[in-house]
């Protein structure tokens, strides 16, 4: 049995390999995390801020026990680094989440980095954050085929059900 | 003793010549020489001389090789006859057909972008599944002046408030639902693309 081509090869796999072992990783992602807790909205490269997005609604889902929580508050601890980060945690996130059932962080893509590596870049916010938004939700006006046709159904519907 | 070797080759630079004069002298290089000598006489040598001409029987007298060769190490330098070792080389020149095909071959070119679409905000081109670089930049631009009015309220580093935060631009009161919040006050006019709720 060949097993040292099972190193090599890497079909199907779908944990990422970030920075330079599995302790850098988990320290990136905590620097990611202290910043989003920080700034409400950073940007990084998508693969980075794709995985750290687990982490911070995990890490918010443990806030929203309280603070008294000895489990919630070793983990806010630990994630993040800057300690007066771990009170806005507690007093301002988890009350403004507390209405929210989950996914409390929004990821969108942004233009590729201008730098020679060209690379894929996400910006990654906690929804609620006082900044400008980045997505204006567009209706449809009243002039549309579909909207004027449902404008008259309607106004038809009205006058038949009125006199 | 020197006669001009059969087959044509260019003549050498003076310090060679010297060279080999001096180096003629010790026994076993003297060997050497003579036999490289004995190889180019009968054009058997076809490192210096292998692409001969018709004429090369009429070729202008020349003094002496025109270079030394390697010393021969059991057929492993390329060129020497009943080498073992063989090196790739293309045998045909490839046809300028054959060389489209494998330019122009689909794996090879660029492949067509056809998700490019127009910003319904500000007209310039976006990917569809990418946010609008314009418009991206006009928000960033904002955050970057309110982060500047937060870190001046702030004072410090590490004085993250526990408070929620609004922002208000000229002329604009805290709302009832505003009551407890940090205010952030921006000196300009409300942008059209800030709207309050």
């Amino acid at each position: 049995m060949r097993l040292s081509l099972v190193a090599a090869i890497s079909h199907g796999r779908v944990y990422r390999r970030l920075g330079h072992g599995p302790r850098s990783r988990l320290d990136l992602l905590r620097n990611l995390v202290t910043a989003l807790v920080r700034h409400e909205r950073i940007e990084a490269p998508w693969a980075r801020a794709d995985e750290m997005r687990g982490y911070a609604e995990r890490l918010i889902d443990y806030a929203k026990r309280g603070d008294t929580d000895e489990r919630a508050m070793r983990m806010a601890d630990f994630w993040l680094t800057e300690k007066d980060l771990v009170h806005k945690l507690f007093k301002v996130l988890a009350p403004r989440f507390q209405p929210h059932p989950g996914s409390y962080t929004r990821m969108l893509h942004i233009p590729s980095r201008d730098s020679l590596d060209r690379a894929k870049m996400a910006v990654i916010e906690l929804k609620g954050n006082p900044f400008p938004p980045l997505i204006r939700p567009r209706r449809d006006s009243e002039k549309t085929l579909l909207n004027q046709l449902l404008k008259g159904c309607r106004e038809d519907a009205q006058r038949a059900a009125g006199p | 003793m020197l006669r001009a070797p059969a087959c044509d080759c260019p003549s050498p630079a003076v310090p060679a010549g010297m060279a080999v004069v001096v180096l003629h002298s010790v026994p076993p290089i003297r060997v050497l020489l003579q036999r490289c000598w004995q190889r180019l006489e009968l054009g058997r040598w076809p490192a210096v001389c292998g692409a001969q001409s018709p004429l090369w029987g009429l070729a202008p007298a020349v003094q002496s090789p025109a270079c030394l060769p390697e010393p021969a190490a059991g057929g492993e330098g390329p060129g020497f006859l009943g080498g073992v070792l063989w090196m790739a080389a293309p045998k045909k020149r490839r046809s300028i057909e054959v060389n489209r095909c494998r330019r122009r071959n689909p794996s090879k070119l660029i492949a067509v972008k056809r998700n490019i679409d127009v910003c319904p905000e500000c007209g310039n081109l976006k990917l569809k599944h990418v946010l609008c670089g314009y418009c991206y930049a006009k928000v960033k631009a904002e955050t970057q002046q309110i982060r500047k009015e937060i870190g001046k309220k702030e004072g410090g580093p590490f004085n993250a408030p526990t408070v929620e935060t609004v922002v208000l631009y000229d002329g604009e009161k805290p709302s009832e639902k505003d009551e407890g919040k940090r205010i952030i006050e921006r000196a300009r006019k409300r942008p059209s693309w800030f709207s309050l709720n």
